[in-house]
């Protein structure tokens, strides 16, 4: 239950993103932006749809079937690829890196059944979101994108021991770190949001 | 590595350079714009014209040559692109 409500902590944070990207989207026409707000409103979606699933076993009225866990886990791992897939076109160099890193997970997980694949891909994805994060910071050396790296470790070792929690599923505290670890990551990358909307420019874009 | 910049990025750069170098209030000319923006006369003729039209920038049509201030409504554009590009590279990005 605890971990359900949770869940739509991750939506309202992952939607907030989304906002303030879409607004510069519509403000710069920046295609950087664009994805980062495409990622962020998967992520939206597919914790809105694992909190309804969550939900679901507390209230049983609610009818939603094997299917929906695939189609909110599938959304979610959508929206960590447009998280990697941001980076992956930013520099020429990263294009070889992404290639390599995005084929690997496809090799190693023959006959995984499809929800795995999602958790495994979703967990390569932020990994490779955090080694992109990282480098950037390495950069720039700006505390606040160390602080998403950080935050984006959290979400990635979540979604490890979100794949964990599948193999054990007889160990029911996994699934609860899992959401608790993400969350946690998610409330990290709500930062900016929060500078943003201190360091001078509202939310609807205007100075 | 190489890093290409975007047309976002290409824009503000142009803004910038109308904004900071427009030192007597007369303008900047063409020559200051292609050696600060790095492109080549036919690219930055278009995208002058492209900002100029979309008011970004004033064109100020002198006897010989014409010169580019950046309008308030480039300036307000700056401001804006430069806290959203704040927001882009926390998460590592670039606009």
């Amino acid at each position: 239950m605890i971990g359900d409500v949770l869940q739509f902590i991750g939506v309202f944070v992952s939607f907030s993103i989304a906002y303030v990207g879409f607004r510069g989207v519509r403000q710069t026409h920046s295609s950087s932006l664009l994805r980062l707000t495409a990622a962020f409103v998967f992520l939206g979606f597919g914790f809105a749809v694992e909190g309804f699933v969550g939900l679901s076993q507390v209230i049983p009225n609610l009818p939603f079937s094997t299917m929906t866990v695939v189609a909110g886990l599938l959304l979610e791992t959508t929206g960590y690829f447009f998280l990697a897939f941001s980076h992956a076109i930013d520099v020429v160099i990263s294009k070889r890196m992404s290639v390599a890193l995005l084929i690997f997970p496809v090799i190693s997980l023959s006959g995984a059944q499809l929800v795995d694949i999602l958790s495994v891909l979703s967990f390569y994805f932020v990994l490779y979101g955090v080694l992109e994060t990282v480098y950037s910071y390495a950069r720039t050396r700006r505390p606040d994108t160390l602080l998403i790296a950080a935050g984006l470790t959290l979400i990635g070792v979540g979604t490890f021991v979100q794949w964990l929690s599948l193999l054990y599923l007889n160990v029911d505290v996994l699934s609860l770190l899992q959401i608790i670890m993400k969350e946690i990551g998610l409330l990290i990358l709500f930062t900016p949001v929060l500078n943003f909307a201190v360091g001078g420019v509202r939310l609807d874009g205007t100075v | 590595m190489v890093q290409y910049r975007t047309q976002v990025r290409i824009i503000a750069d142009v803004l910038s350079t109308a904004r900071d170098m427009n030192t007597e209030g007369n303008g900047v000319g063409v020559t200051t714009l292609l050696r600060k923006g790095n492109m080549s006369y036919t690219r930055m003729s278009k995208l002058l014209s492209e900002l100029v039209g979309s008011g970004l920038l004033l064109e100020l049509n002198g006897e010989k040559v014409s010169k580019y201030m950046i309008s308030e409504k480039g300036t307000r554009y700056l401001s804006v692109y430069h806290q959203f590009e704040d927001f882009a590279q926390s998460f590592g990005l670039r606009l």
